[in-house]
């Protein structure tokens, strides 16, 4: 589908920029994304749903974007709510970064940018690099839903993963984003809490660290130690 | 970089061949199977081992074949290698050499040079050292001191190289060094390829905290080497080493190095490990994957020619954070005695004084978070 991703991101944009409740997302059919060309959808794949929530996770955090492309699957397990999450985790951690990287460059302090202090320069580098992991999860796992058909349960790892590896990133993202951002950046004026509470909120959806840790866990444990090796090179590359 | 989109990996060829014959050759050679020497297997020198590696065409893959490589595309490569560091074979004798001099020799090196140093390093026989750091240049290469005076006959060298690691088991040091007197910062810098059995070369080893003697001092003391030993362009030593260090970044061996813990994890906990060490297991499961998919997508990125030095510092800066937490997490659940003599014991032990050394060796961490900084236009 990526063919017409470029279009369909622009498509996203436009429906999520200043939309205050989800009727324009339902009006665009967004709920026919991952719905088969030949049963009358789009004939997205979860690269393409990807893509839409990650734009959805940067502009439109409180809007249900992600039920809506669930929707049209028909049968949603919880793991397929992980794997939409983590989308919108992905751009959210993605907004909350240049939010900060924005700030960081026009506030002013002891007569420099913000940005020009080698604290707050380490503080962000470590920052794009939890993003950049998510954006990288996000990514693998998308490929693999994609291989198995949108199988939840043949995607199981890369969903536990992708999911766990974003819940953890949500802690660093939030901490060093409000943090370089000072106190603008707490009050409810500002566009930082809009993409950070979501975040508080989603780390804790759909299965939190423990859940995922766990069940992860137990499923490599039954693989033993080489064969968690063997079974990641055997799953993509 | 605000946004990390993966890069498609895909290696020509058969992978799945390929790492089945690699596997069942480890199965066949590998010489140890003690889980320390098997941890933090880069820096274990077996030449015998690397000998044997290079005859079964595992070294110097993607040299051009009339240097005695493999032609083998990068990523074919990375998939061996990844194997070789999952296994923990003890690939150092080879390492440096195979990823980054043997390269940079074919890509600046004269046709004297290639000739002369890319068979042996395909074979797995030659084996060269990084000559960056000097005494007062570390984080700061710019600083470099040690100097090279072009003469009649050919290059003298004086000064004084440090933390050379396998200096004392190598053939050769390629050496940064300062070309041009009286000049400052990242000018009139030029790499040499000495060999270190030249008069005027002395090599001192320094002991690790674990130990061990890895690294060392070389000295150059009125060294006298061919005109032929300049690597490239006189004068463009930085730029050079600049893409040296991209080679050396962004490798599967900056997330591996603590893989022998989690596979002696894995396997001390059993099938139904309790909850509190299942989802320790799981936690590094999901970063390991992670890391993964950053390496193999960076690695893609430069074998198509690009030349992607952030997302190399952030598979670096990500992996050693990994690689140096893991010890230190297993410790917080699982109980141990300092002194037992258990495989988990002895690995978790060598792991902890290990992992200092992961955030320093290739670039300290404030120094990638630097050059992560800089692609987010900070600097
Ligand atoms: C196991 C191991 C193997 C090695 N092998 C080799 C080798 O084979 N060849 C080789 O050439 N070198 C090698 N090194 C050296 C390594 O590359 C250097 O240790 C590293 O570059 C740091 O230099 P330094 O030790 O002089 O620390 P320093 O430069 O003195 O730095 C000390 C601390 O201060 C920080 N710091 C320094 N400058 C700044 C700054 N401007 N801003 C913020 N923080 C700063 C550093 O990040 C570091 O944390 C090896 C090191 C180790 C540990």
């Amino acid at each position: 589908m990526s063919a017409a991703r470029d279009m369909l991101c622009d498509t996203t944009r436009t429906v999520l920029a200043g939309a205050d409740d989800i009727a324009p997302v339902e009006e665009a059919g967004f709920a026919l994304l991952l719905v088969a060309e030949d049963e009358g959808g789009f004939g997205g794949d979860w690269g393409d749903a990807n893509a839409v929530l990650h734009i959805a996770g940067m502009l439109a955090p409180d809007l249900p974007v992600a039920d809506v492309i669930l929707s049209g699957l028909g049968d949603v397990s919880m793991p397929h709510r992980a794997a939409a999450t983590v989308g919108l985790m992905a751009g959210a951690m993605g907004q909350a970064l240049s939010l900060s990287i924005d700030h960081v460059n026009t506030r002013q302090q002891f007569g420099r940018r913000l940005g020009k202090f080698q604290a707050v320069q380490q503080s962000l580098a470590v920052m794009a690099c939890e993003v950049a992991a998510v954006d990288a999860a996000a990514a693998a796992m998308a490929a693999r839903l994609d291989a198995t058909g949108f199988d939840a349960e043949a995607a199981g790892f890369e969903i536990a993963a992708a999911k766990l590896r974003a819940n953890r990133a949500v802690g660093v993202v939030t901490a060093i984003a409000h943090q370089v951002h000072g106190a603008i950046g707490f009050t409810e004026e500002y566009d930082l809490c809009r993409v950070t509470i979501p975040l508080m909120r989603w780390r804790g959806e759909h299965g939190n660290d423990a859940h995922w840790a766990r069940t992860l866990g137990r499923q490599v444990a039954a693989l033993g130690g080489r064969g968690l090796w063997e079974g990641l090179t055997a799953r993509a590359g | 970089m605000q946004s990390f989109a993966l890069y498609p990996f895909d290696p020509p060829g058969d992978t799945v061949a390929l790492r089945t014959d690699l596997r069942a050759w480890l199965a066949a050679n590998q010489p140890t199977d003690d889980v320390v020497a098997r941890a933090n297997c880069w820096a274990s020198f077996d030449p015998d081992f690397s000998r044997a590696l290079g005859a079964a065409g595992y070294v110097g893959m993607t040299l051009p074949a009339i240097y005695g490589g493999g032609d083998r595309h990068p990523l074919e490569r990375y998939v061996v290698i990844e194997e070789l560091l999952a296994a923990g074979a003890p690939v150092g004798a080879h390492w440096i050499a195979d990823r980054q001099t043997g390269p940079l020799i074919l890509r600046y090196g004269s046709e004297e040079q290639r000739q002369r140093y890319l068979p042996g390093i395909a074979k797995g026989e030659l084996y060269a050292c990084i000559g960056l750091s000097e005494p007062g240049a570390g984080s700061d290469l710019a600083a470099v001191r040690t100097s090279a005076r072009e003469t009649s006959e050919g290059w003298r060298i004086n000064g004084q190289k440090i933390w050379t690691t396998g200096a004392h088991l190598s053939h050769v040091i390629l050496a940064l060094v300062r070309t041009e007197e009286g000049s400052e910062r990242n000018a009139g810098l030029s790499q040499l390829l000495i060999d270190l059995d030249t008069p005027g070369v002395t090599i001192r080893p320094i002991i690790d905290m674990a130990g061990n003697h890895d690294f060392n001092e070389v000295f150059f003391d009125d060294v006298l080497v061919p005109h032929g030993a300049l690597v490239g362009e006189r004068g463009q030593g930085w730029k050079q080493v600049t893409a040296e260090l991209g080679l050396e970044r962004s490798g599967p061996e900056r997330y591996l190095s603590s893989h022998a813990l989690l596979v002696a994890l894995i396997d001390a906990a059993g099938a139904d490990p309790d909850p509190a060490v299942a989802g320790l297991i799981g936690e590094l499961t999901a970063e390991m994957w992670t890391l993964r998919q950053l390496s193999m997508s960076t690695a893609a990125k430069l074998a198509a020619g690009e030349d992607p030095m952030v997302e190399a510092s952030v598979v670096k800066e990500l992996g050693n954070a990994f690689e140096q937490d893991m010890p230190r997490r297993v410790q917080a659940i699982v109980n141990f005695d300092w002194d037992d003599e258990d495989d988990l014991a002895r690995l978790l032990r060598a792991l902890l004084i290990a992992s200092p050394s992961f955030s320093l060796r290739g670039g300290t961490r404030e120094v990638i978070r630097g050059i992560i900084a800089r692609g987010l236009g900070l600097r």
